[in-house]
């Protein structure tokens, strides 16, 4: 379906020097006419600090993140007081590897079409982001999104939505996101999108071997500003992995654009019928008869 | 949703033939479904009465014990419009308020006067009292039925030649909207048949199933003096 | 209080008295109440209706079993979803009277309308009671998510539930014997029911649309691209079944206000269960089209395929089946355990597809709390009251003898 599709974007010309790299396909949605703010998680190279935990927590106020890493011996998800995890899985006998979840960051979010009243928004900039002034908690963002971010509040009167910002207050300042500012190990890169996905792709090639074949973000759901590569399957480190390539709102513009056709057709159709069943009744005269009509807005 | 692309090919294939055979299937199970007798389900009064349910499921003329043509456009009020060749539309009782009332003076408009649909505009009764009954169309009276108004015993053939009196009317369509037709007229004299044989006693209602002549004057056969309450209460005044 | 009878006839009551209290005083209307039936609806709302304002004071996580993988229960699936789709009556009878010109179902024209009304007034109170933040329903009306399905949902129920309350103020005017108004909008009654049908297409399908963007968590038997024209026909099938089952009822339960104006109810029956059996038999191969055009054909042979076939054939094709036989042979009874069936098929399938086959793929599935149940129970409950409130005072079953001539 393209209907309402943004058009061809002029990623050509940014990265006219990586010509089969940073081929974002035409069809993929961008945020109109950026190339995104991006980052790199090489889950090779994460060590399981999770000191982006922690400056995630400082950052947005949540509650310090527990001290010992016993707690990754189980799989952790986010949760209203906790935007962003790092998880932990065996690869082989004696290697064990982390991969940090938080919100995706889509370039075209189903969380976002789904919120009746962009309460979940995706800025120009590129974070998805959420204002709870405008929420009404019906949780249809939970619902669309297939990695599973959004946590909500249920145990306040008052719930909001929560999950990761991107720190986007802090990339209108021109910093670094929090936990990529504080990452030691080079897991986490920040940058923008097409030259992110050059470097995975150049890590990839440069290692023939060492990583998996993909990566993940370049198409699923359609794109998303957060990309892994690694070495194992990135479902053990609960990501998901079933993940369409469609994006999301691409899913429901078919059936979005039925209502202004039903608008349309409908009234003449129904009154074209209760006409023609009034002519079976003689000495009726002409054929439309209208009753006074009610019209809404 | 991806698929393998080679499993595009049955499934595209399964889906035509199950649509063929769907309509194939669709043609003999709308003739099941559209046929099957046109059986007259008996219409159910709640409270069954015995003698006068037996009475009631018998086989019955156009609309239970009264005439109902065709052509007529029915009021509520058991009076009827009939647009007539000349282009006028022609105004009388129905079978029901004939028999309901039986052998009564009428009273009808003058030549000229006005009348409006649901307002009362001719009358019928006896010496001392006489019911009002309901225009069923808007219009000026242009013609009187001279005979039905000074005949001493009424109308006979309340769709013929006892029609009372012709109007010009203007708003014919709009008034024929709030009319009665064909089924649900039929419908609706049944259902006035009905509340009629609920307050007979069972012989009564015996006479009338028996093909005997329908008496005349059901009103005071049946509530005597308090016939014109009765009639009233039928013709909405 | 004989003389309560006399005065009645002799004299005009109070608005109170006459409208209100059916007549009688108030403490004989109390003394009437007390039946048990009654009681046992006071003892619904009196265990439901805390359960309900504790959900407002304490929030969803004290009330519900929704969890962070189930952000939807059965106030959506229950409340809102099915009892949309069951309140469909209102625009498919609208229609085939005011539009379709089939005159002879004007009696059961209105207490489908009510029945419609009272259905989304009950579905918003449960969509309320949903929400986190119930108070910001109003933002719908400022912020326009127009890429969102839940958008054309809520702004179409907004609308529709308007139309329904025009359309349901006729019988209430002639109850207040406000002829002028009435005739206003009894003139207004096809524009009306042109706008109904229209927004109940649109709302009816987007509750199937709001479905689309979750391919991953809606098991393939049930998602399929064209899921908002199954929801769309299954809406029809779910208002003609739904009449049939509630004409059923009322005229069993108010017989003594149809008792005097016999309608052929049996004969409307037999009627909605042809059009019903032609829709539904239609409906069972749309679904096997859509399986087959999902390539999901493989999981017929799973547990969920067995589900999927327990609501598609047991309460799709079988009460197809029965409204075929049953009207083709005046057999009225077989139609209504048809109207039965087809009612439960359709709350079976938005269950299914809200939160029975969703998340199916997930270790932790949801199962509804007690509270929830209770409170969808309790909403039932105040609906069916407030129906039995109105038709034993307006002109719903039967007819205003002083505005009869204002009617087909």
């Amino acid at each position: 379906m393209s209907i309402g599709r943004r058009g061809f974007i002029k990623i050509a010309a940014v990265t006219a020097g990586a010509a089969g790299a940073a081929s974002v396909s035409a069809a993929s949605p961008h945020a109109e006419g950026t190339d995104g703010p991006s980052v790199l998680v090489d889950t090779t190279l994460c060590v399981g600090c999770r000191a982006c935990e922690a400056a995630c927590a400082e950052k947005n106020e949540l509650p310090v993140p527990p001290e010992s890493d016993d707690v990754m011996q189980e799989r952790r998800d986010t949760a209203p007081q906790v935007f962003t995890v790092v998880n932990r899985a065996e690869k082989d006998a004696g290697t064990v590897r982390f991969a940090k979840k938080q919100c995706m960051h889509c370039l075209a979010p189903g969380c976002a079409s789904a919120c009746p009243v962009r309460a979940m928004n995706k800025t120009p900039e590129g974070p998805v982001v959420y204002d709870p002034s405008k929420c009404m908690g019906c949780r249809y963002c939970m619902v669309a999104c297939p990695f599973d971010v959004p946590k909500y509040e249920y145990d306040s009167w008052k719930p909001r939505v929560r999950k990761c910002g991107f720190c986007a207050d802090r990339q209108a300042k021109g910093l670094k996101p929090a936990c990529t500012e504080v990452c030691p190990s080079g897991a986490l890169t920040f940058g923008p999108r097409s030259k992110m996905l050059e470097l995975a792709k150049t890590r990839i090639y440069t290692n023939p071997g060492k990583y998996v074949q993909h990566v993940y973000g370049e198409h699923e759901a359609g794109g998303t500003s957060w990309l892994y590569i690694t070495d194992i399957d990135l479902g053990k480190l609960a990501l998901r992995t079933d993940v369409p390539e469609k994006d999301i709102p691409s899913l429901v513009s078919g059936a979005l654009s039925a209502p202004p056709f039903v608008m349309t057709l409908w009234p003449p159709l129904l009154m074209g019928l209760y006409a023609f069943s009034r002519r079976r009744t003689p000495a009726e005269g002409e054929g439309k008869e209208h009753g006074k009509e009610d019209h809404h807005g | 949703m991806a698929h393998d692309f080679l499993s595009i090919y049955p499934a595209n294939l399964l889906e035509y033939v199950l649509a063929v055979g769907y309509l194939l299937m669709f043609i003999p199970f709308w003739r099941y479904v559209q046929g099957g007798k046109a059986k007259e389900v008996a219409v159910r009064v709640a409270e069954p009465r015995a003698a006068a349910r037996a009475a009631i499921r018998a086989p019955r003329p156009t609309a239970g014990w009264f005439q109902l043509p065709g052509g007529i456009h029915l009021h509520p009020g058991h009076t009827w419009a009939r647009l007539e060749n000349d282009g006028l539309v022609a105004v009388g009782i129905d079978d029901f308020a004939h028999k309901l009332v039986g052998p009564a003076r009428v009273e009808l408009p003058a030549l000229g006067e006005l009348v409006a649909q649901g307002e009362p505009a001719l009358a019928m009764g006896d010496e001392d009292r006489t019911v009002p009954l309901l225009s069923p169309v808007d219009g000026t009276v242009v013609a009187v039925n001279a005979a039905a108004r000074d005949g001493k015993n009424g109308i006979e053939d309340p769709y013929g030649a006892g029609w009372l009196f012709k109007v010009k009317a203007p708003r014919l369509a709009a008034n024929l909207r709030q009319l009665l037709t064909d089924g649900p007229a039929r419908h609706f004299v049944e259902d006035a048949g009905e509340r009629l044989a609920l307050r007979m006693s069972p012989e009564i209602a015996h006479v009338l199933q028996d093909g005997g002549a329908p008496i005349h004057g059901i009103a005071h056969a049946l509530a005597g003096d308090d016939w014109e309450q009765l009639a009233r209460e039928h013709f909405l005044t | 209080m004989a003389s309560v009878q006399a005065r009645a006839v002799a004299a005009p009551q109070s608005f109170v008295r006459e409208k209100i209290l059916l007549g009688m005083g108030l403490r004989e209307y109390v003394r009437s109440c007390c039946t048990k039936g009654n009681a046992i609806a006071a003892a619904i709302l009196v265990v439901g209706v805390p359960i309900l304002i504790y959900r407002f004071i304490a929030g969803l996580g004290a009330t519900t079993a929704l969890s962070q993988t189930a952000p939807w229960g059965i106030w959506i699936g229950f409340d809102m979803m099915t009892g949309i789709a069951l309140a469909a009556g209102g625009f498919t009878i609208g229609a085939t009277v005011q539009i379709f010109g089939l005159e002879e179902y004007h009696p059961i024209e209105r207490p489908a309308i009510l029945t419609a009304f009272l259905g989304y007034v009950m579905a918003v109170i449960g969509l309320l009671a949903d929400l986190g933040r119930p108070w910001n329903i109003v933002m719908a009306l400022f912020n326009y998510g127009t890429a969102s399905a839940l958008f054309e949902v809520a702004w179409c129920v907004m609308c529709y539930t308007t139309v329904l309350l025009l359309e349901f103020t006729v019988p209430a005017f002639e109850w207040l014997g406000w002829k002028k108004l009435h005739a206003v909008m009894r003139k207004a009654l096809i524009g009306l029911t042109v706008l109904s049908v229209m927004f109940s297409t649109m709302h009816q399908s987007a509750l199937g649309s709001l479905f689309l963007l979750a391919p991953t968590k809606l098991h393939p038997l049930w998602y399929t691209p064209f899921i908002f024209v199954f929801f769309f026909i299954s809406a029809i099938i779910a208002g003609i079944s739904m009449v049939i089952v509630e004409s059923m009822l009322s005229h069993r339960v108010f017989h003594s206000q149809v008792a005097n104006h016999p309608v052929d109810i049996d004969k409307l029956t037999l009627g909605l269960g042809k059009a019903g059996a032609l829709v539904m038999f239609a409906y069972f191969f749309l679904k096997l089209q859509g399986v087959i055009d999902g390539h999901a054909w493989g999981y017929l042979a799973t547990g969920y395929g067995a589900w999927f076939l327990v609501e598609t054939v047991g309460f799709g094709l079988v009460p197809a089946l029965l409204y075929a036989y049953g009207s083709r042979n005046a057999n009225v009874k077989l139609v209504r355990i048809g109207g039965v069936m087809g009612v439960l098929g359709i709350i079976l399938n938005r269950l299914n597809v809200s939160v029975i086959a969703f998340n199916w793929n997930q270790p932790v599935r949801y199962v509804p709390s007690a509270s929830e149940v209770i409170v969808s129970i309790t909403l039932v409950t105040i609906g069916v009251l407030l129906f039995r409130w109105i038709v034993n005072r307006m002109p719903i079953l039967r007819e205003d003898p002083r505005f009869a001539e204002t009617h087909h």
